[in-house]
């Protein structure tokens, strides 16, 4: 089969296109660093690849390394170069370099739309004729120009046809030219094209001396008299130099091929966004209006309707089906177990539908990576970068893509630090929790629920001291990013991403829940020789007990909350569901004290977050066992800790 | 006249001379288009005084004003 790469800068919309050639809703957003895994689609019978985003051939974080790995060991057929067309140049120094990997090339000149409102006009025929490979000018996000899409693809492949390679300075080419004709290039590994590799033999790039046979000592000599002489040219080291040679002609095709009419300088919204004394109230007001609106006004609203179509339907259906004779354990189980576990996770779902949509819009704005440039000195001083406010934001709706977008930050430590504390923020599973204490045990007291956020990003900011504290080697951290456009999110994608979101938790339900209320409904109706009794001398209860001595010092050393933590390992959500079939009837308060309702509050919101988070995590943290399960024993100690201490203060 | 992009004042444009950083950081804010020649102006400084916000080669990047220390430009006067 054939395969098609993407390839692109970071945030110049290859999932966008990926997303309208293959009719998928992968997950996309107006901030660099979207993507940081390979997505694979089928588009007209091609396999199609989309990449994380990459400045160059050389990577620098580990997501560009999963870029740089697929394009030269995997081969592609052919590489589609996706073109930010109002940031041309430095997109064109990428394309110096993706042109000489010997692979055909179609230049895919994206965001035509924007360049009207950018007095910006682009010459597709002479960027075409410059690099002799098709360009064509299109717009990802409004479905414009990608209607001969797999025709131009088809017939690039079948003319054979390789884009031709940008030549440097005469100096340059001089050095580069005796390289190419040695014979070491000769017996070059499959898909190393002999003028990059010498190209990549000068600039000494690390990553791909590893992957070459040892250099005999003539060509050696070669290599380093080029060098040296480049050096003494240019005042540089040679790397410097070949990256100044490709920005030279990456400025030269611009100029040939662009032209901009200076425009006057319209209102921009980082006036405020980014302002000196408006951006951070304005990012706190955006953060608690999102909060107020789903939760509050929304939830407020929705959750009581839903609850009394619930309690309607149990109460009714529980009566019918002991009317017609249906034995009560299997009555039980369909009212009590199945529908009460589940309602009581579906109740959240408008409320976490409007949480979702809004997130969605910020990400879509491009108001996040804003947010990550006005953070950044904060942040650094709790250790974390600017970048980090990302997966703390996303992390309020689920903390797994929250966890998996920290990669792009460039700091290891800075990185694995953000894994750690993102599933402090309260995720949307964990909201049916604190909903269900909050309205039982502080009806009214609106200031709880915030409490629960700051109690998040209060452990967020402890944690991120203390590693600090801890951290011996203090290096200096890069932080770079590119700010994108501003652009309004369209209708069509903003409510694909949405229903992609919300129909993952409304599935969640349908399947892991209600086979979890299921379970804990049989497991709590028999004892071990199978004989129908009552919860309290069940197999649930008793294998709760043999734990739930472990939380009896932070208040809730009850079977039953046990085994609802224990359940919300799989998903959070279930802490609710399981505590409602558990209990049956009963008020929380048989089993909970306001005192411990705080503590396991505290306890939920901190612990070890859910199966899929941990999975993240886990992948996020190199895959490396020692760091993982150091991260997961910080989580519960903390918690244990922090509860706690809740339960002995409040 | 500021020495380097991390000095520059608000508005002001100067001409990158050199990159004085480690070579990752270097390879980096240079594949970012910070080659000797070109015109950076600073466009912004974030709320609490670092990281900043400049243009370059009609883009916008932000970087820490560390990094912008490693970035040195060109002395002779700019219009």
């Amino acid at each position: 089969m054939i395969t098609l790469a993407l390839v692109g800068n970071p945030n110049c919309g290859k999932t966008t296109l990926f997303n309208q050639l293959t009719g998928t809703t992968a997950y996309v957003g107006n901030w660099p660093g979207v993507t940081v895994e390979k997505k694979e689609g089928i588009y007209r019978g091609m396999r199609i690849l989309d990449l994380p985003g990459i400045y160059s051939l050389s990577p620098y974080s580990p997501e560009e390394k999963v870029a740089r790995r697929y394009i030269l060991d995997e081969q592609p057929d052919l590489i589609i170069d996706v073109i930010d067309s109002t940031n041309l140049e430095r997109s064109l120094y990428l394309t110096t370099q993706l042109v000489e990997l010997g692979r055909p090339v179609i230049l895919a000149l994206n965001m035509t739309d924007l360049l009207e409102k950018n007095g910006i006009t682009i010459d597709a025929k002479k960027l075409s004729m410059l690099f002799n490979c098709p360009a064509i000018q299109l717009s990802a996000s409004k479905n414009q120009g990608l209607e001969n899409f797999d025709e131009i693809i088809h017939q690039t492949l079948d003319s054979r046809k390789l884009p031709a390679c940008p030549l440097f300075s005469n100096t340059v080419e001089q050095y580069i030219t005796p390289i190419i004709a040695d014979d070491y290039l000769h017996n070059l590994p499959q898909g190393r094209p002999m003028r990059w590799a010498a190209i990549k033999l000068i600039e000494q790039d690390e990553l791909f001396l590893s992957s070459m046979p040892p250099i005999p000592p003539s060509t050696k000599k070669l290599i380093d008299q080029a060098c040296a002489a480049l050096t003494v040219t240019y005042d540089d080291d040679p790397e410097a130099v070949l990256i100044d040679q490709r920005y030279k002609v990456a400025e030269k095709i611009r100029s040939a091929c662009q032209t901009s009419i200076k425009k006057e300088e319209r209102f921009s919204l980082d006036k405020i966004a980014t302002s000196k004394y408006g951006a951070i109230p304005l990012f706190a007001l955006v953060m608690a209006g999102v909060f107020y609106f789903s939760i509050q006004l929304v939830g407020g609203i929705t959750t009581p309707l839903i609850e009394r179509f619930f309690s309607f339907v149990t109460t009714h259906l529980g009566a019918y089906l002991s009317s017609i004779g249906v034995i009560p354990i299997l009555n039980g189980l369909l009212v009590n177990g199945i529908i009460g576990g589940v309602g009581s996770v579906l109740t959240f779902v408008p409320q976490l539908f409007v949480l979702f949509l809004l997130l969605r819009i910020l990400e879509d704005c491009g108001y996040m990576a804003r947010i990550a440039f006005i953070m950044d000195r904060i942040m650094r001083s709790i250790g974390l970068s600017g970048k980090s406010i990302i997966p703390l934001v996303i992390g309020t709706g689920c903390s797994v893509p929250a966890i998996m977008c920290s990669r792009t930050i460039e700091h290891q430590r800075e990185r694995e630090l953000t894994v750690i504390v993102t599933p402090f923020i309260p995720c949307g599973a964990k909201m049916p929790t604190f909903a269900l204490f909050i309205s039982f045990f502080f009806p009214g007291r609106w200031y709880i629920a915030p409490l629960i956020y700051f109690l998040g990003i209060l452990s967020v900011i402890i944690t991120g001291l203390v590693s600090q504290k801890l951290d011996r080697h203090k290096e200096t951290n890069a932080f770079i990013l590119e700010l994108p456009h501003y652009q309004v999110p369209t209708a069509k994608n903003v409510w694909l991403q949405t229903k992609e979101r919300i129909s993952g938790f409304i599935h969640k339900a349908g399947t892991i829940i209600l086979l979890a209320a299921a379970g804990i409904y049989v497991l709590q109706s028999f004892s071990f020789t199978l004989q129908p009794v009552t919860p309290d001398a069940s197999i649930l209860a008793t294998v709760g007990r043999f734990l739930s001595p472990i939380f009896k010092p932070i208040g809730f050393g009850y079977w039953q909350a046990t085994v609802a933590l224990l359940t919300g390992i799989a998903a959070k959500e279930s802490i609710v569901s399981t505590l409602t079939v558990t209990l049956g009837g009963a008020a929380l308060s048989t089993i909970f004290t306001t005192r411990s309702a705080l503590a396991f509050m505290a306890f939920v919101l901190l612990s070890t977050p859910c199966i899929a988070a941990q999975s993240a995590m886990y992948k996020e943290l190199g895959s490396n066992k020692k760091k993982f399960w150091k991260a997961v024993g910080y989580q519960m100690g903390f918690a244990y800790l922090v509860a706690f201490v809740i339960y002995l203060v409040a | 006249m500021s020495n380097t992009v991390g000095s520059l004042t608000l508005g002001e444009t100067g001409t990158v001379d050199a990159i004085d950083a480690p070579k990752e950081l270097k390879r980096r804010l240079m594949d970012m288009g910070f080659t000797r020649g070109v015109a950076v102006k600073m466009i912004k400084v974030a709320p609490l005084g670092d990281p900043i916000e400049v243009e370059l080669r009609g883009y916008n990047l932000c970087l820490r004003k560390a990094e912008g220390e490693h970035i040195s430009l060109q002395q002779e006067p700019m219009k």
